[in-house]
């Protein structure tokens, strides 16, 4: 196999030049699409700038747009929105979804379609999702609002997209139903590496299933908890298409997350030098929790 | 033994009632979409329409060019996946098998790269396609979704392959392959599920953007992707519930599929057999 | 076929030293085993040998041609894995004329060899098979046919019999010396297992902490251990150690053991003097009944094997060495075990009669570890 001497990798002294080179088209396209565009973007935030135009010459340098954006009342409330739908919605999902995968965990037949019965809101597009909910809680027809008054737990038809809490409820139950399956498949993959011999060793000591729950499934669960709880309060974080279909940010803000917040300055507003300074701002959020993921699980990502 | 059939009864409910409730929204998609837009504003809502309208589906193709929603969708998930791919496989290759300088640090750079928000990224990404007058073109979404699927696929694609034994590589290169070699022609055939696996999540990845779509592509009609056009369909106030229900069955279709084949994937492992 | 010559051979990983100035001159046809603890840096050796690993300083040559940077595949040798690293989408046919393939090797000629090797393993019926559909033993053959086919200059074994249960690797040992004798390859065969390189070894390398304790015939090293670890080493149950302290008297030097004054069989013996040295006797060489040197016990627990027992008894305590020193097993550090062969059938009594003769005993310095002869 005619090679020639200096270029031939499979040479021990050379065997780590491959792995540089095959490293090399990833470090190239990610820098050219990530990396260069999270530098514009912060360029973008200190500069005066209503719509990013590369080739113009740059705008001088300014901190006006932080300035304005912690001096913004809609800012602090776009942080609050953000605050509660990650909290609400990551335990919410986390309650469908560990019971959900404790539940489908057990052998009797149909578990399998069981199992791809309760992970399927997960294949749904978000959009889809979004068509799926409006139209139950649509105000005047949706089955959301009969089955309220049918069972009486209100005597008149809510408006829910006209009023701040209804809507904020509406989005939230979207995300849960599209962000449990995620917790539980987690859950269940990391039930399954539970070895029967811990629950065999409980039940031999006389301990019940209630206990059995507490003593063992959660501790062993632990680090897949903690792993979980993190991607999935960055995926609520993140989330841009339920919100902004459903509701746009309204009514009032009641709902214009971070995310939507930045969408709306950027192309409804057409400031992006302030939507890039709240782009940087939730950048800081992320790096923050990917180094907190990392420090307590590195292998489990 | 009454205690274990009861508690086998109870699970059973549990399971059913569970199922039923978690997948009734996507059974009350179907039936709205079989319902004549009339039968919709009467209350109490029919639990099945009385006389489902199956032509539906074809009605609304013929309305609404979804084949090219999906289409478009389609191209820009198979340019997307495929640009990831090469790249992805390469590196999470690399991240595998060789200790490289700078190699822990690109790792975390791509963990922290799955986790930014696609609203981050679109000001920058609609400057410079702007410059690059990519707004309105396919490509400027093949682009955007690489930025969404490349993190994800080096780091499954990594643990994908830190999974096969070295042995194997090791083998071949001492029967005579280059490392290349014996990258190619063994450890890419005994990849084949994983990668496969791993292509088919980005599919998914790219089929689920709405963020890019709507920035660089409302105003080019003829480029719409699916989530795109489903969306234009719903009104601010008023919607024709039973169409657009038909138009989401279509445009679910195609993922629904691969959910069902991914499925196996997901909690199950991949088994060699080359060893022990 | 070809010698093989390694030349002070390292290998570092950082500021770590794995393997320290390794040289080994391995003659043409030879069986070579390097055995020793996890982590001696035998297997490391190995892969750099294979072209797997990169040597950090020193040369290898394979015949007259110098290997040292050359790639896995120009170094005409052959490997077995532990783990046997079968391709798993390829039949057994295929698996064994990769290598010949990857060499151009014309078709016919890759179809005569693999049968022929096929044959020799007993494995023709499974040739249009798959790994997965075949069983440990079944692989393990595979993965010699693989290396058979390729006629190479020499063969490298990485641990191939670890993975086999017991009885299967008793068998397969044989097979693999019957191998050697046919065909008279170099072979260089690394494992942890000490029976597996006194059965099989022309030679022994017996490695520990990357450095090279002892290379010898296999009877060589179990009548004459460099060191201590290799006399505690090889055999099976291994040596026993006592401390003790060497007195001269009338020209040669003694020690006390258990009470009397034993002979010690040096040649130097005046160099012994007051000295701290540990006493080596090996199970086997202890009998039952008086003998040359007797010493009475109570043993502590006797196991019967039937045409064998092993008798323990605890050391008294001028003969027990300081914790920690050197050995893995502490309960050797505090007793004797003595290996009797078809013992006569005795009441169960308190105490027991051993006796040994002085000529088996080795003897070490006690500090240094080295033998003394």
């Amino acid at each position: 196999m005619p090679r020639s001497a200096f270029f031939d990798l499979a040479r021990p002294s050379r065997r780590h030049w491959l792995g540089y080179l095959l490293l090399a088209p990833a470090v190239l396209l990610i820098a050219l699409i990530i990396v260069y565009p999270l530098f514009v973007s912060v360029d973008l935030s200190f500069q005066n700038v209503n719509i990013a135009r590369l080739d113009q010459p740059r705008r001088p340098f300014t901190t006006a747009n932080y300035e304005r954006l912690f001096a913004s009342e809609d800012f602090w409330n776009a942080c609050w929105v953000t605050f509660k739908l990650v909290t609400i919605v990551s335990f919410f999902c986390f309650l469908l979804g560990l019971g959900t995968a404790l539940l489908v965990n057990n052998r009797f037949k149909g578990q399998a379609l069981a199992r791809l019965l309760v992970a399927l809101p997960w294949a749904i597009p978000e959009v889809i999702a979004v068509v799926i909910f409006a139209w139950l809680f649509d105000s005047s027809f949706g089955l959301m609002n009969w089955l309220f008054i049918r069972l009486g737990l209100v005597d008149q038809t809510i408006n829910w997209f006209s009023s701040p809490d209804a809507a904020f409820a509406v989005v939230c139950t979207v995300m849960v139903w599209k962000g449990y399956p995620f917790v539980s498949i987690m859950m269940l993959a990391g039930l399954q590496s539970i070895p029967e011999d811990f629950y065999n060793a409980a039940k031999v000591d006389g301990a019940r299933a209630w206990q059995r729950l507490i003593h063992i499934t959660i501790p062993s669960l632990m680090p897949v908890i903690g792993v979980t709880l993190v991607l999935v309060m960055l995926w609520v974080f993140r989330d841009f298409s339920i919100i902004y279909v459903l509701t746009g940010g309204g009514p009032l803000k009641a709902t214009q997350s971070l995310s939507i917040m930045t969408y709306e300055q950027a192309f409804g507003f057409f400031k992006m030098g302030y939507a890039s300074a709240i782009g940087v701002i939730t950048l800081i959020v992320c790096v923050i929790a990917s180094r907190l993921m990392i420090a307590r699980a590195p292998d489990n990502i | 033994m009454t205690r274990k059939t009861t508690r086998h009864a109870l699970l059973y409910a549990g399971v059913v009632l569970t199922c039923a409730i978690l997948v009734f929204p996507i059974y009350w998609l179907v039936v709205t979409a079989l319902s004549e837009p009339s039968q919709l504003r009467q209350l109490p809502p029919s639990f099945w329409p009385s006389e489902p309208r199956w032509g539906v589906f074809g009605q609304i193709m013929a309305e609404k060019p979804i084949l090219l929603w999906l289409g478009n969708s389609a191209l820009a998930a198979i340019g997307a996946v495929s640009l990831s791919m090469i790249v992805s496989v390469l590196a999470g290759y690399s991240l595998s098998r060789f200790r490289v300088r700078g190699g822990q640090s690109l790792g975390l750079f791509i963990l922290t790269a799955k986790m930014l928000p696609a609203t981050l990224l679109v000001i920058p990404l609609f400057g410079i396609f702007r410059n690059l007058e990519l707004i309105g073109s396919l490509w400027s979404i093949i682009l955007a979704h690489a930025t969404l699927i490349i993190p994800f696929t080096t780091w499954m694609l990594k643990g994908y392959f830190d999974t096969i034994p070295r042995e194997l590589e090791q083998a071949a290169m001492v029967d005579g392959c280059s490392p290349l070699g014996a990258m190619v022609r063994v450890i890419l055939p005994v990849s084949a599920p994983g990668l496969a696996a791993t292509a088919l999540y980005g599919f998914v990845l790219s089929w689920s953007d709405y963020a890019y779509a709507r920035t660089f592509l409302t105003n080019a009609q003829g480029n719409w992707t699916a989530n795109l056009g489903i969306t234009t369909m719903k009104g601010e106030y008023i919607s024709n519930w039973s169409d657009i229900s038909a138009a989401s069955i279509l445009v679910a279709l195609p993922i629904l599929a691969i959910y069902l084949f991914l499925e196996r994937y997901l909690v199950g492992g991949l088994t060699a057999g080359a060893e022990k | 076929m070809a010698g093989i010559r390694i030349d002070s051979v390292t290998k570092s990983y950082g500021g770590l030293a794995v393997l320290k100035a390794f040289s080994l001159d391995i003659a043409d046809g030879e069986f070579v085993v390097l055995v020793g603890p996890s982590g001696c840096g035998k297997s490391t050796m190995l892969k750099i040998l294979a072209g797997l690993e990169e040597a950090s300083s020193g040369t290898i040559s394979i015949g007259d041609l110098d290997v040292t940077d050359l790639a896995p595949g120009d170094r005409d040798i052959a490997m077995v894995f532990q783990n046997y690293a079968l391709y798993p989408h390829l039949t057994v046919a295929k698996n064994m004329g990769f290598g010949l393939k990857m060499r151009g090797t014309d078709a016919g000629e890759i179809t005569r060899r693999v049968n022929e090797a096929a044959k020799i393993l007993g494995i023709d019926h499974l040739l249009e098979r798959r790994p997965r559909a075949l069983s440990g033993g079944q692989r393990q053959r595979v993965a010699l046919g693989r290396a058979i086919v390729r006629e190479p200059q020499a063969f490298l074994m990485d641990e191939p019999l670890s993975n086999l249960d017991a009885k299967l690797r008793v068998h397969t040992r044989a097979e693999i010396s019957a191998l050697h004798k046919r065909l008279r390859v170099t072979t260089i065969y690394v494992t942890h297992d000490q029976t597996e390189a006194m059965t099989m070894a022309d030679r022994i390398v017996i490695m520990k902490d990357g450095v090279i304790q002892q290379i010898a015939s296999p009877d060589v090293m179990f009548r004459e251990p460099a060191n201590l670890f290799v006399a505690g080493f090889i055999g099976s149950p291994g040596m026993n150690f006592l401390k003790a302290n060497a007195q001269a008297a009338g020209g040669g030097a003694t020690a006390k053991l258990f009470g009397h004054d034993v002979t010690l069989p040096v040649a130097n013996a005046a160099a012994l003097a007051g000295k701290e040295i540990v006493v080596g006797l090996r199970p086997e060489h202890i009998s039952a009944g008086p003998g040359q040197v007797s010493f009475a016990v109570s043993p502590r627990l006797i196991e019967s094997l039937g045409s064998e027992q092993y008798v323990y008894v605890d050391l008294p305590e001028e003969h027990r060495r300081e914790a920690g020193s050197g050995g893995d097993d502490e309960s050797r550090r505090t007793s004797l075990i003595a290996r009797l062969i078809n013992p006569e059938p005795r009441p169960p009594e308190a105490t027991l009669m051993l006796s040994f003769d002085p000529a088996r005993l080795h003897v070490f310095d006690a500090a240094s570890g080295e033998a003394i002869r």
